[in-house]
């Protein structure tokens, strides 16, 4: 166990000295370090959590950050893309220190293309049926069982809901994923693509719906100093921990990936 | 010949910066260069220290020109606040590029990186050349936050700072959060000099 992981599990103990029932394994380390801070330990155990932000707000490469530092500690992940062909995806990756080919070879970081599932099941219609959601719902969860993940990402689940005909089915596709990756200690990133806001208003899915069934929602996005655009993440929701809301500075290395530190909160 | 104001000032900084993990060094713009080039005999003389020179007021080519006419730069680190914010697109291994100087918790997170990963052997400074420049950038609110939580940081990792400002470019909140933050101040006076 490496010092940051001990420093988790410590943190874990204190923020949960008072509740028996909660043990060190309850958390998935996501190893960006002041992100588990904050979250006291990491994400509960078997969450769905919704990374929101526009394009280029560092979603994907959080998620694939978040796989490859759990396959460094024997945590087995997927990585379902719908919006990204794979050779692109993994050349995006190639600079990023936590990147390692061997991962991948391995199969501790599995990185499917959810286009070329779809097309072997037939589904290759504009709308999906209920039978069809269905069916990909099996083959999603199928596939967790046999590779035996610990952590699963959807890039994104914007794309996929599109396929979905109707607010039901959305609600019921992302609970019954959620809850079915829950039950075997899986823990799912889904990434939640939405316009930059210039209203002000805070939205989080481009459906509405996504938010209200993740337990958690992370929130990535910039603010203008001055014509510089700095990048934020914020947890807004956390089910099962006590977390903080605050806006952090967050910032994409070109080699080591998503780094956070304290936002500095005067408004220039 | 020994130019004595920079000697003068060099032995300051030494002395101050020994016992003090973070010195503030105001003087007037007109003694600019000597200051830097009593930092940069300190620098010289201590060679066996970690440093990191975080260029605001120059880039770094022209400060690693000038540098290079008294020590040996190879084993010093540099961040850039300005070059890119210029247009000017170079790249060096040895320095860190920073899109812009109003990027505050980008360079934190660049010092903090390059401080804990450096052997405990030795000390770690960090200058800061000028702090005050930072003003020309930013909001001096926002200045102020991103020096207390650098110093902040600094004192976590024990790591010493350098902060060089110049009398034409502070302000009163400047000066207050310098003789506030810092644990020495050194006050170089025209009518000293």
């Amino acid at each position: 166990m490496s010092q940051y992981e001990k420093e988790m599990v410590r943190v874990t103990e204190q923020q949960h000295a008072t509740s028996p029932t909660d043990s060190n394994d309850s958390y998935c380390i996501t190893g960006i370090e002041p992100l588990d801070r904050k979250l006291g330990g990491g994400i509960p155990l078997g969450n769905s959590v919704l990374m929101v932000g526009s394009s280029g707000s560092g979603k994907t490469t959080f998620c694939m950050q978040f796989l490859a530092n759990g396959a460094r500690k024997g945590e087995r992940g997927v990585f379902f893309t719908i919006t990204e062909p794979l050779f692109k995806l993994t050349k995006n990756m190639e600079n990023f220190q936590f990147y390692d080919k061997k991962l991948i070879e391995q199969g501790m970081v599995n990185i499917i293309d959810l286009r070329i599932i779809s097309d072997r099941l037939g589904l290759n219609v504009e709308k999906y049926s209920v039978e069809d959601a269905s069916a990909l719902l099996e083959v999603l969860k199928d596939i967790a069982d046999e590779l035996q993940v610990k952590r699963l990402v959807i890039d994104s689940i914007t794309a996929l809901c599109y396929r979905l005909e109707s607010d039901e089915m959305i609600r019921d596709f992302i609970f019954k994923l959620g809850s079915s990756l829950a039950a075997m200690g899986c823990t799912t990133l889904l990434t939640s693509e939405i316009p930059p806001t210039t209203s002000g208003e805070l939205k989080y899915s481009r459906y509405g719906i996504e938010e209200f069934i993740a337990d958690g929602i992370i929130y990535l996005s910039d603010i203008d100093r001055k014509g510089d655009l700095i990048r934020t993440m914020q947890i807004v929701k956390m089910r099962g921990t006590s977390h903080s809301r605050s806006k952090s500075a967050m910032n994409i290395s070109s080699d080591r990936g998503i780094e956070i530190s304290t936002l500095l909160k005067s408004r220039g | 010949m020994e130019n004595t104001l920079v000697q003068g000032l060099k032995e300051r900084i030494a002395n101050a910066s020994f016992t003090n993990p973070s010195v503030g060094i105001i003087l007037p713009g007109s003694n600019y260069v000597d200051l830097t080039h009593a930092v940069y005999e300190h620098m010289r003389d201590t060679s066996s220290n970690n440093w990191i020179y975080v260029t605001i007021t120059k880039p770094y080519h022209v400060v690693k020109k000038e540098m290079g006419t008294i020590l040996d730069t190879s084993g010093i680190f540099f961040i850039d606040c300005i070059s890119r914010a210029a247009g000017i697109q170079t790249m060096d291994p040895q320095c860190y590029f920073l899109d812009s100087p109003a990027q505050l918790e980008r360079l934190i997170l660049e010092i903090v990186h390059f401080v804990k990963n450096q052997s405990d052997k030795e000390k770690t400074y960090i200058v800061l050349d000028a702090v005050s420049s930072l003003i020309l950038y930013n909001d001096e609110i926002l200045v102020t936050e991103f020096f207390t939580h650098l110093i902040s940081n600094m004192n976590l990792f024990n790591a010493h700072t350098i902060s060089l400002c110049l009398e034409e470019e502070m302000t009163d909140q400047m000066n207050k959060m310098l003789y506030l933050k810092n644990d020495k101040i050194i006050k170089v006076k025209e009518s000293f000099i």
